[in-house]
């Protein structure tokens, strides 16, 4: 299946809007790193966040070893949110039990929801496993759902611990 | 060769005010010898392989500080792919001990999956750390470990660990360290 988010040449006028407003609710947040691997529902975001200079990017290799270094800078002081695919954050159980359990550190880790409501195997063990492994989240489909950065951001400071934002793309016309 | 613990030690007597994130068994040894308690992270209970990974956000959080990591050649394989991030984002505070004994040392000493002559040297030169050193004698490492620390990262530091099993100690938790680690950095 094809989502109509995922690249930047077919990413609706809507769905730009949403992008800027994302990275403008980041910086509201006082995020200062976005630790990145592309995903195919996020190439909304990607174009806005690759055309600004307030926020440091760091591409890494592969999801869990991106959450382990947005965990060495939160323990650094600073404030990182990692943007991924849900297929990555499979990936990523290890260090995410380092970062919620062993270094009790918060971070926004922002999810592109490949499968939600079950169109693909991708979404069928996503909630299920935010569950198992302790991470709250919040679904976010358009730009109504936007103060949720704000909220997630909150909850990540006060239980000191990764919160997920799983973001819904549009599915083809 | 060189035995795993002088070579925690000489690290531990040379790294002035750096921050040292311990993987696996150097992980057990560090709390044995340091002088600085406050500033370590062993890794030995953390998740396997992510040293490396949460030295670079460590570096990139505090550009003013050191940071070192003692990564092992099975932790390091672990997580390949951080060698290719960290020549990537390049952090000039990053010093990158790298033990290799050629096994698994924490789980009994199981060899690695490794072909005979493969070089992480030459792995981290390609990744574009520009400073690579590989040493096989504690003596000539112990010399130049100043000029290392010195040096603008990232730099990668190749050390022939004695192989096979060497004692084993108490593992710290690295939840324990934590929150004095994150105070001691918090007030410099």
């Amino acid at each position: 299946m094809l989502f109509e988010t995922g690249r930047s040449a077919v990413s609706s006028e809507k769905m730009q809007l949403f992008g800027k407003q994302i990275i403008e609710e980041f910086k509201k947040c006082g995020i200062t790193h976005i630790v990145w691997l592309p995903c195919f529902q996020l190439g909304f975001i990607y174009d806005v966040m690759l055309n600004q200079d307030d926020i440091k990017l760091v591409p890494v290799a592969r999801e869990g070893e991106g959450v382990a270094v947005a965990a060495g800078i939160a323990l650094g002081g600073k404030k990182p949110v990692v943007l991924y695919q849900n297929t990555g954050i499979y990936e990523s159980g290890d260090s995410i039990r380092l970062a919620t359990f062993e270094l009790k550190v918060p971070m926004l880790v922002m999810l592109g929801y490949r499968g939600w409501q079950g169109t693909d195997s991708a979404g069928v063990v996503m909630e299920p496993t935010m569950d198992a492994w302790h991470v709250k989240y919040h679904i976010m489909k358009d730009e109504k759902d936007i103060g949720m950065i704000a909220i997630a951001d909150k909850e990540a400071q006060e239980l000191q611990q990764p919160v997920a934002l799983l973001i819904v793309g549009e599915t083809p016309k | 060769m060189i035995e795993s613990m002088d070579a925690v030690k000489i690290i531990s007597a040379h790294r002035g005010e750096a921050l040292i994130v311990a993987d696996m068994t150097p992980g057990t040894e560090l709390p044995i010898v340091t002088t600085r308690p406050e500033l370590d992270l062993p890794f030995n209970w953390a998740a396997m392989g992510k040293g490396s990974s949460v030295s670079l956000g460590l570096a990139l959080a505090r550009p003013d500080r050191k940071v070192m990591v003692t990564d092992c050649d099975g932790s390091l394989l672990n997580n390949l792919g951080s060698i290719m991030t960290i020549g990537s984002v390049a952090p000039p505070n990053l010093i990158h001990f790298m033990f290799d004994n050629g096994v698994y040392r924490c789980t009994g000493g199981q060899n690695l999956p490794k072909v005979s002559g493969f070089n992480f040297s030459t792995l981290a030169l390609e990744a574009g750390y520009p400073n690579i050193h590989r040493f096989s004698d504690a003596e000539t490492f112990e010399k130049n470990i100043d000029y290392i620390i010195a040096e603008s990262g990232p730099t990668f530091v190749h050390l022939k660990i004695v192989p096979g099993c060497g004692p084993n100690y108490p593992y710290v938790r690295v939840s324990d360290c934590v929150d004095a680690f994150r105070e001691a950095l918090a007030k410099s």
